[in-house]
């Protein structure tokens, strides 16, 4: 139990030190900055419990909204992205799997993995612009803010999971 | 009790989902002015999105009128800052010595300023053409100076314009006089460098320094003595050998020659 709590944490720390050092101060053609920290949620293995899931979110997404000056969104976003990370897995998780599967690419297979990874990552995009615009009046710079900066994060993040999982 | 603890076995997730997301909006509306100003502000946003589409559209349509009336200003204060440009350096000109000299010679003495709008140094019989003739006064073989003395005399005046034989013109001939030891000759100009002119058969016997001045002589109708005309620079021999021909310095530089006057002098003969 304690094992898994600091396993966490340090994972929390990672991404937090990458998304505030790195992430952030990318912003591409003016648009697109990726954000790495949904890569929390790829990882939570299936048998997580699904309360400690949203807790840990939560706090990842206020530990960024607190460095990134975005107070609530990553927030809000990580916690509804927490929320639907739940069902999501258990739906398109192989169905001979063992419980305390880590979704990769070979414990689910390339294109499952990829599709997971993309739903997670598009639906805390969505949440998040939608809280960042708040207004439907900015809709086209924030529809090109959000789909920039979707693809520039799943290019990355998919990069990512081919280097440590690829081979 | 057993209910309830089972109850919130199924639905603990949604709670805690509501009340972090509660939380989440509480800090998004509490910190950032924007969405919290959004909800009281939104049906006024809209009037005055779409008042501002609409006058950007007007705008837009307005733009070649605009852009033609832009050019227009431009280029009226082009010219008007031009004009107002060359006025100040006429105003702000520091006079030299020699300006001040020429401008105390021709006191009491009749003078028609006059632009210069043509004018040419390079053939071998130049001519400058002013925008003064005989409406304004100018005559024939009237005597034209500048502020750095002599430019020439007019031989052709026009109802509003007038041509110069400048002293750079083969067929110019002038009256002049050395000043310290009032030896005379005539000046003449053999083409070349516009800052050099000549003069001949000043005597074998004159003693003559390098950089005596030279101004009219006053001999003739068209000049009043004394206007400068410019120094010795050389002194050479005449063709023949028997006199010294003087090499002289124009002051007049032609090749920026822009106002000059035209100047109305009568010998004594003549005015009496």
């Amino acid at each position: 139990m304690i094992v898994i709590f600091i396993e966490r944490l340090l994972q929390i720390l990672g991404l937090i030190a990458l998304q505030v050092l790195v992430c952030n101060h990318i912003y591409l053609w003016g648009l697109a900055t990726p954000m790495l920290y949904p890569l929390f949620l790829v990882y939570l293995p299936l048998n997580s419990n699904r309360i400690g899931n949203m807790l840990w979110a939560f706090v990842l997404g206020v530990a960024i909204d607190t460095f990134s000056n975005t107070p609530g969104e990553a927030a809000a976003a990580m916690t509804f992205t927490a929320f639907i990370q739940w069902p999501l897995l258990h739906a398109m998780a192989p169905k001979d799997c063992v419980e305390s599967m880590v979704p990769t690419y070979h414990t689910m297979g390339r294109w499952n993995h990829i599709r997971y990874v993309t739903i997670l990552t598009t639906i805390h995009h969505i949440v998040f612009y939608l809280l960042e615009s708040f207004s439907f009046f900015h809709a086209q710079d924030t529809l090109i803010a959000f789909g920039a900066s979707l693809m520039l994060s799943l290019v990355l993040m998919l990069t990512l999971e081919t280097l440590r999982h690829g081979k | 009790m057993s209910t309830l603890l089972s109850w919130i076995r199924a639905w603990g997730h949604w709670l805690v989902f509501l009340l972090l997301e509660g939380i989440s909006l509480v800090l998004l509306l509490r910190f950032n002015s924007y969405q919290g100003s959004v909800w009281f502000t939104q049906a006024n946003t809209v009037t005055a999105k779409i008042l501002s589409w609409g006058s950007q559209v007007s705008a837009y349509s307005n733009l070649g009128e605009v852009n033609r009336q832009l050019t227009e200003t431009n280029i009226s204060l082009q010219t008007e800052n031009e004009t107002l440009r060359q006025r100040l350096a006429v105003l702000e000109h520091d006079s030299s010595l020699t300006e001040r000299t020429v401008s105390r010679q021709l006191a009491g003495i009749k003078r028609i300023p006059a632009q210069v709008i043509d004018n040419s140094i390079r053939n071998k019989d130049n001519y400058i053409t002013i925008n003064r003739g005989y409406k304004d006064g100018v005559q024939n073989e009237m005597g034209v100076v500048c502020g750095t003395g002599i430019v020439g005399i007019v031989c052709e005046a026009n109802k509003h314009y007038a041509v110069i034989q400048p002293v750079l013109n083969s067929k110019s001939s002038i009256s002049c006089r050395l000043k310290n030891s009032e030896y005379f000759g005539y000046l003449k100009w053999e083409g070349g460098n516009p800052l050099r002119a000549f003069i001949d058969d000043i005597p074998r016997h004159a003693r003559i320094k390098i950089g005596e001045q030279v101004e009219t002589s006053g001999f003739s109708s068209v000049f009043p003595p004394g206007i400068f005309i410019g120094k010795v620079k050389r002194i050479l021999n005449s063709e023949d050998g028997l006199s010294y021909k003087l090499e002289i310095r124009l002051s007049t530089d032609f090749a920026k020659l822009r106002e000059v006057n035209v100047i109305e002098y009568k010998t004594r003969t003549e005015a009496e």
